[in-house]
């Protein structure tokens, strides 16, 4: 798996998990439907304790982003579940106001900021649709 | 579910009147895996010494499996397995005959564990211990420690001195022991880094007593750090009355003020109560909160 843990992040390890695996299906790094390691082997690749692995397993099933099958292992969502605003509304807005604080520091403005978004957008739905293909087809 | 160890009010003295350890009390329950801290000094070497049998508890009492360590010497040590930091392994014997005379003292073996072990850290079965690396020489004390797979593993800095690269082997093959035995862990590190890695709970040492005893992901979602200039509050009483206060040290003109609750909030009651609109509140990492709480005032 594409995770990278970092022990000096903010972020306790298994929210770490939780928002590599999430931002791993937004862009397409993971599909639909796939099949993830267990959280023992996902533990070893990692280096951090199987708990730890299994409590973001845990919290993403409950939200619905991943299931277990009986005897079958760990997958994606079929349909995945949107994020509750709620929980994210912080870390959004505090991007924004990081995103903004940097660009007028090097003399953006407003609307140039607006066309790195839009263009960030571009880029992001490309890997998106990369990723989905011929996985997203059936919902 | 029982509890695999069991510090209930202990007391220890090595000079009389000067307690190294004064009240200690905590338990480890099965499959937990437990990162004792401490400063310097703080007891962590002579606790783990009671619960091995090494050392009587001059007050209070531990159990391990239900049985005393030192009356049940023979069978509680069958069920552990340790490494400590300034363990020294017979420098004239082979690996060979190190694994040999272990697996004789344990009725089981995991022989995979140990093929395991010598390939990762590309230990040869004839190589004279003397002529190890230090970081091979660990993994060879980890080796006699867990492959007769222990139900209590207690590993005392056993990664001190090790570079980094080597650190991360030993915490990958302590792992990969988790992971097939589910033994319950006792790990004594001044790496917070591999303390959070390995361990789901933290018990700090301070003063001879427990100073705090809580999971890793709480310590990291339910405390913060801020920052207050000592103009702006000249006494650090002023602060400690804010709830969730729990420590202050001066820094550099700086109070750094800890405190349980989340960033967010505390920055709002402080930015509130004092008058200000720019207080700096922040999570922690492992290795800040302990400076925090454990550095010097």
């Amino acid at each position: 798996m594409q995770i990278l843990i970092r022990v000096e992040s903010e972020l306790p390890l298994y929210r770490q998990i939780m928002g590599q695996i999430i931002e791993g299906l937004a862009v397409g790094r993971l599909r639909r439907g796939e099949k993830l390691p267990s959280h023992r082997d996902l533990a070893e690749e990692l280096v951090i304790a199987p708990l730890t692995v299994k409590k973001a397993y845990d919290e993403l099933e409950a939200q619905g982003f991943i299931e277990t099958q009986r005897g079958r292992g760990t997958f994606v969502s079929a349909r995945l579940p949107k994020l509750k605003m709620a929980d994210q509304r912080e870390e959004i807005d505090a991007a924004a106001r990081k995103l903004l604080s940097l660009a007028y520091m090097v003399g953006l403005e407003l609307r140039d900021v607006i066309a790195i978004l839009k263009k960030a957008e571009g880029e992001l739905m490309q890997g998106a649709h990369a990723g989905h293909a011929g996985g997203g087809e059936e919902s | 579910m029982s509890a695999i160890l069991e510090f209930d009010h202990v007391a220890r003295a090595y000079v009389q009147d000067v307690p190294v350890l004064k009240d200690v009390t905590f338990s480890l329950a099965g499959g937990e895996v437990v990162g004792l801290l401490g400063r310097n000094g703080s007891g962590k070497t002579t606790l783990i010494h009671i619960a091995m049998g090494l050392l009587f508890p001059q007050k209070g009492s531990v159990r391990a499996f239900g049985l005393s360590p030192t009356e049940n010497a023979v069978e509680v040590k069958k069920r552990i397995g340790f490494v400590a930091e300034d363990q020294v392994l017979p420098v004239s014997s082979s690996v060979a005959e190190l694994i040999a005379f272990h697996r004789y003292l344990f009725s089981r073996w995991d022989e995979a564990l140990e093929r395991q072990i010598l390939d990762r850290f590309k230990l040869a079965r004839n190589s004279k211990i003397s002529k190890l690396s230090k970081g091979q020489s660990r993994a060879v004390a980890l080796l006699l420690a867990i492959c007769h797979t222990p139900e209590l593993l207690i590993l005392d800095e056993p990664a001190a001195g090790l570079d980094p690269a080597a650190r991360r082997d030993f915490l990958e093959v302590a792992i990969q022991f988790l992971n097939r035995a589910g033994s319950t862990i006792l790990y004594s590190s001044h790496y917070m880094n591999d303390i959070e890695r390995m361990g789901s709970r933290v018990v700090m040492l301070e003063g001879g007593k427990v100073y705090l005893d809580a999971s890793v992901d709480r310590l990291r979602e339910d405390y913060c750090l801020a920052l207050v200039s000592m103009e702006m509050v000249p006494d650090a009483k002023r602060l400690e009355q804010f709830p969730g206060c729990v420590r202050a040290r001066g820094h550099y003109g700086v109070w750094h003020t800890v405190f349980a609750g989340n960033p967010e909030t505390v920055k709002a009651l402080l930015e509130q109560s004092l008058g200000s609109n720019n207080i700096r509140c922040e999570r922690l990492t492992l290795e800040e909160l302990f400076v925090e709480l454990m550095g010097d005032m």
